[in-house]
């Protein structure tokens, strides 16, 4: 045992120079997979029931326990399923180890029904996807929607979701929640001291320079410990400077991709903002220390997400009013207009292929996707649903309503990136070398030239599968 | 007598079934697997993995992360003992010998001492690794950094500067090992006849001659067997670096080691087959070094 | 030194203030010393204790400011949301049941091979006691499923699958046994044979000499490789977080460093501390209760 303080001594050593003898004795011995136990006598489908959901067989759900909290699934989907199918026992669940938790359930070969694979620690959907453990959810698309028979599920939410929930050809990942990214600031803290959202990196630099002057706050900060969320602004405004080409390249793991003059010029500019306005400790602070310190009105700006104002509720003072700005033009010549914004449908709902009910898996996401569910997510959880008009005629709050107004400016100018949920290993090399960038231990090329080595080593190892889009 | 002999036979097997059949299905078994799946391409959902002989082995040989893995344990397996073996035996000494009580006691109070100092090993190492997140705190809220603040210094990322979060790991390997072998030492210590000190203290020797001339060369079979107990401590870790460091053996990769890249492989990007491998190198360097610490081991015995 | 008696006889002080003169300026520097590493080990778990009680901003405010009232409730949260009662029940029945059986079955496999010698003695003890040196590591995956595997046994293997505290138990005796058997198989070896061939010649059988002679012999090596295992199984993180997934069955490890995860997202570090506190304190506890039996018996295993 790893922990057990060894003892040991030289009759000990001796003994294990043996080892390898033992090994050699290695009989071959592979991990027995069982299959699926979910052969049940199927249930007839119909309009109303439409993958033939069995009153008999349980519903295993396991929610991340997140941002979102599990409320939402308990008290809004579980009860609207049970209205339908009361015969149906829902097993709920919900961690914030997604991973540890469920990894073994599927190498074992009995996972749950539905998985919200969401979080630090979600499942890897390549992996998932590679083994064939996702049901294909095409069945859901065609199928009728729940609240009108004569709706397809396919027309009631954003196209976005089929782009990005497909893997292989196959719709198998089915995004909930639109988020939107962006700069986050208290509208409160900037009418008081009358600062205003800046359209333009040299307005943001002189918002910066003039915060820190002020003494009142730092200027900025980003949670240090995950520096995915700073990368993710660096990113989105160099697709703003050059262009969605320039993260599509990225995601195709093409030759120089991450060394576009797009990417170095947006690299060294967040450098030059790690380098001067950053709140002292930043590199040392997670996501909650950082946004509890913008609560308190210790630093005034900050990368997140749509999530974000549900995420501090309980520490955000109440006239805080959260307020989200897209990131600001670079220069006038920037190849995508301003309001540009980095959107992606998230909050992953998987339906487990060798699962014991996948019928039901799929009806509880129907559910899911009604007019009713939807809406009171977005209500409750204070967020932007991937339901079209789910947000409609709802009473939401200020970051709510601030990320909807940008993401409805935006139009057409949305752009996202999938390398980072298609090679694991590529993220973590972004983690690592994107808070060196921000704390100097990196030059901007450096930088660059490092995340460029990594995706070469990906594109070249073959037990790595490649994705497209 | 040969009843007798079947008896004898008989408890033996009866005393041994149990023990050696839980130890071949839960030891040896999954042993045994892991070098079969080293050589297999497995990522741990799938039920067939195929087989691609020792591809992850050429893998691994470029994989740059794990190779600063490697390093950083090695960098452990020297340090940790040397810290450990100098600061106890430092203590073990002043508790036992050269304190200020009559002729050649321990130092007043020195039960006390050997208690608290032993505080830190009964804690579970996870605890550990969450108290000290906390300790290191890089802001105000630290308590390491507060008391740094407060006299006007720059507060200190104990573990979010890549330059610094290593030598935390070592400092909290060594705060939790030192009292057991401040204890260790000092049993090693009682054992060594008293009048040995005091006629060498009668002859005018100072306390570090006393400690170089009589107390080292008596421990020195203890320090040895020390030193096995760390470095197989410091090539096992895992938990303080995988609960307490910043992405798990970050910033940057500044902390991580071979237990964290297995998992992180394994659990992380489903590579069973190549976290098997990697843990097979792990396993050679064990058994390195438990070879090598045979052979040095034996030739002190040899010089002796 | 806090514990000062002023009710030494008199002689001895004079004697110690006759020693302090010739040893004087080096005695408090040792005391510095030692008070230093005393500072060292007790603060950090002191300055854990105190933001049990503070509320969320003191901890988020000035690390060593004391708390403006004591908020117990953090411990009701650790308590009752965090489950920290809970896991520890769960600790303690898996360590109470592993550690009965590793010294049961360990003992008896170490017994029979330290005294009876056989045809293939030798290959099964060093078998044993190879495990010392596999990383736990390397047979993760593969223990899973071995376990996994278990749980498909007709009758029994409902209650030793996965997520289950016997099915841990059993992995838990297993991988104690490389230590367990190493130790007390030299134990044994020492022990004096004369009572047991005695006993033999009275007519008493193999069985009953081991239970009722043997054993109690060997009471003291027994005590100190049980005191190892217990404080082995109890830091234990790695094999139940891949053996225990169903929350109810987590054992503390797990549970603590899913707190600090979890304080991450639920804003809750008060509770965090709190939940630490519990951890800690019933181990201080009991380590000072048990602590003259704990040191002895640590030390008489090590230097055998």
């Amino acid at each position: 045992m790893p922990n057990t303080p060894r003892i040991t001594r030289r009759e000990l050593l001796r003994s294990a120079a043996l080892v390898p003898m033992a090994g050699a004795l290695a009989a071959c011995a592979t991990p027995a997979a069982k299959p699926s136990a979910s052969s049940a006598a199927p249930v007839a489908t119909s309009a109303a029931n439409p993958f033939g959901v069995s009153d008999s067989k349980p519903l295993e759900v396991w929610i991340f326990d997140g941002g979102f909290g599990q409320d939402y699934a308990k008290n809004i989907h579980q009860p609207l399923f049970k209205s339908k199918y009361p015969k149906v026992e829902i097993k709920h669940n919900a961690t914030k180890e997604i991973t540890k938790v469920l990894q073994p359930r599927f190498a074992g070969g009995n996972p749950p029904d539905v998985i919200d694979n969401s979080g630090a620690n979600a499942m890897d959907f390549g992996a998932l996807a590679q083994d064939g453990q996702l049901q294909d959810l095409t069945p859901l698309l065609d199928a009728p929607s729940w609240d009108d028979p004569g709706t397809k599920v396919r027309d009631t939410i954003d196209q976005a979701v089929i782009d990005i929930g497909t893997y292989d050809g196959t719709f198998s990942v089915l995004g909930y929640v639109n988020y939107i990214f962006g700069i986050w600031y208290s509208q409160k803290a900037f009418k008081d001291n009358g600062w205003v959202p800046p359209k333009t990196w040299d307005e943001f630099l002189k918002l910066n320079e003039t915060i820190k002057k002020s003494g009142k706050m730092a200027p900025f900060t980003y949670a240090g410990k995950f520096p995915q969320y700073l990368y993710e602004v660096l990113l989105t405004m160099a697709a703003k400077i050059g262009g969605n080409e320039v993260l599509v390249n990225i995601d195709n793991l093409e030759d120089g991709a991450w060394k576009s003059e797009a990417m170095k010029t947006s690299a060294t500019a967040w450098a030059e903002i790690g380098a001067k306005y950053l709140m002292e400790g930043t590199a040392g602070l997670d996501h909650v220390q950082t946004q509890t310190a913008q609560n308190k009105y210790k630093v005034a700006m900050l990368p997140s997400g749509s999530w974000l104002e549900n995420e501090q509720k309980t520490t955000t003072p109440p006239d805080f009013e959260y307020g989200m700005f897209p990131v600001p033009d670079f220069t006038s010549s920037d190849k995508m207009p301003y309001g540009t914004l980095h959107s992606q449908p998230s909050e992953n709902f998987i339906v487990p292929a060798k699962g014991a009910n996948p019928q039901g898996g799929m009806e509880y996401l129907r559910a899911m996707l009604s007019k009713k569910a939807s809406g009171d997510f977005s209500e409750m959880v204070k967020t932007v649903s991937t339901v079209k008009g789910a947000g409609e005629g709802r009473q939401l709050s200020p970051g709510a309503a601030s990320a909807t107004t940008a993401y409805t400016a935006a139009g057409a100018n949305i752009v996202y990136y999938r390398w980072q949920t298609w090679y694991a290993q590529l993220k973590d090399e972004a983690i690592a070398a994107t808070g060196q960038l921000m704390t100097g231990g990196l030059t901007p090329d450096k930088y660059l030239e490092r995340l460029q080595k990594k995706a070469d080593e990906i594109k070249n190892d073959s037990s790595i599968k490649k994705y497209k889009r | 007598m040969l009843f007798n002999r079947y008896r004898r036979g008989l408890f033996i097997t009866a005393f041994l079934a149990a023990p050696v059949t839980l130890y071949l299905v839960y030891v040896i078994s999954p042993y045994i697997q892991a070098f079969y799946m080293a050589m297999t391409d497995w990522r741990g959902v799938s039920a067939t993995p195929a087989f691609i002989g020792l591809e992850n082995f050429v893998r691994l040989l470029g994989d740059e992360i794990f190779w600063k893995a490697v390093t950083h344990n090695a960098g452990l397996l020297v340090l940790l003992p040397l810290f450990t073996i100098v600061i106890a035996l430092f203590f073990a000494f002043l508790l036992n010998v050269g304190g200020g009580g009559r002729a050649v006691g321990g130092i007043r109070g020195s039960k006390f001492y050997r208690v608290v100092f032993f505080f830190p090993q009964v804690l579970a190492v996870a605890v550990v690794a969450v108290l000290f997140q906390q300790v290191f705190r890089p802001d105000g809220s630290g308590m390491l950094n507060a008391p740094l603040m407060a006299l006007g210094a720059k507060p200190i990322g104990f573990l979010s500067d890549p330059n610094v979060a290593f030598w935390s790991v070592l400092g909290v390997l060594v705060w939790q090992a030192v009292g057991f072998y401040v204890v260790l030492f000092s049993a090693g210590l009682a054992s060594i006849p008293k009048d040995m000190f005091e006629a060498a203290q009668i002859d005018g020797a100072g306390r570090l001659s006393l400690f170089f001339r009589i107390t080292l060369p008596l421990l020195w079979d203890t320090v040895q067997v020390a030193w096995v107990y760390l470095g197989i401590i410091a090539l096992d870790v895992f938990a303080i670096v995988w609960v307490m460091t910043d992405q798990h053996g970050g910033p940057d990769w500044s902390t991580t080691v071979m237990a964290a890249e297995i998992y992180r492989n394994a659990f992380q990007y489903f590579r069973f087959g190549y976290a098997s491998a990697l843990g097979v190198v792990m396993f050679l360097f064990t058994v390195g070094f438990a070879i090598l610490s045979l052979r040095l081991t034996r030739r002190e015995r040899i010089e002796y | 030194m806090t514990t000062t008696s002023w009710t030494v006889a008199n002689s001895r002080k004079l004697a110690r203030q006759e020693s302090r003169r010739r040893l004087g300026p080096m005695a408090i520097l040792s005391h510095v010393a030692l008070l230093l590493w005393t500072l060292l080990t007790v603060v950090p778990i002191l300055w854990t204790f105190l933001a049990s009680v503070k509320s969320e901003d003191e901890i988020f405010g000035d690390a060593w400011s004391l708390p403006a009232s004591l908020h117990w409730d953090n411990f009701a949260r650790a308590w009752d949301q965090a489950h920290i009662g809970q896991y520890m029940l769960n600790s303690v029945i898996v360590v109470a049941f592993s550690v009965s059986g590793t010294m049961l079955v360990g003992s008896m496999a170490a017994y029979v091979l330290a005294r009876y010698p056989f045809r293939g003695n030798r290959a099964i003890y060093l078998l044993f006691v190879s495990g010392l040196a596999f990383p736990v590591f390397m047979a993760l995956s593969p223990l899973f499923f071995v376990v996994q595997n278990m749980g498909n046994l007709p009758l029994i293997g409902p209650l030793i699958g996965l997520n289950t505290h016997a099915g841990l138990v059993l992995v838990y005796i297993a991988y104690s046994m490389p230590f367990t058997v190493f130790f007390l198989a030299a134990f044994f070896r020492t022990l004096p044979t004369a009572v047991a061939e005695a006993a033999m010649v009275d007519g008493a059988s193999h069985t009953r000499v081991f239970f009722q002679i043997m054993l109690p012999m060997a009471r003291p090596g027994l005590v100190s490789i049980t005191i190892f295992n217990i404080l082995g199984q109890w830091n234990q993180y790695q094999l139940p977080l891949v053996l225990l997934q169903e929350r109810d069955k987590w054992v503390l490890t797990q549970g603590i460093a899913d707190i600090s995860t979890a304080a991450g997202y639920d804003q809750d570090w008060s509770a965090l501390f709190a939940a630490l506190t519990l951890a800690i304190l019933p181990m201080l506890v009991v380590y000072t209760v048990f602590q003259r039996q704990i040191q002895s018996g640590l030390t008489a295993g090590a230097l055998k």
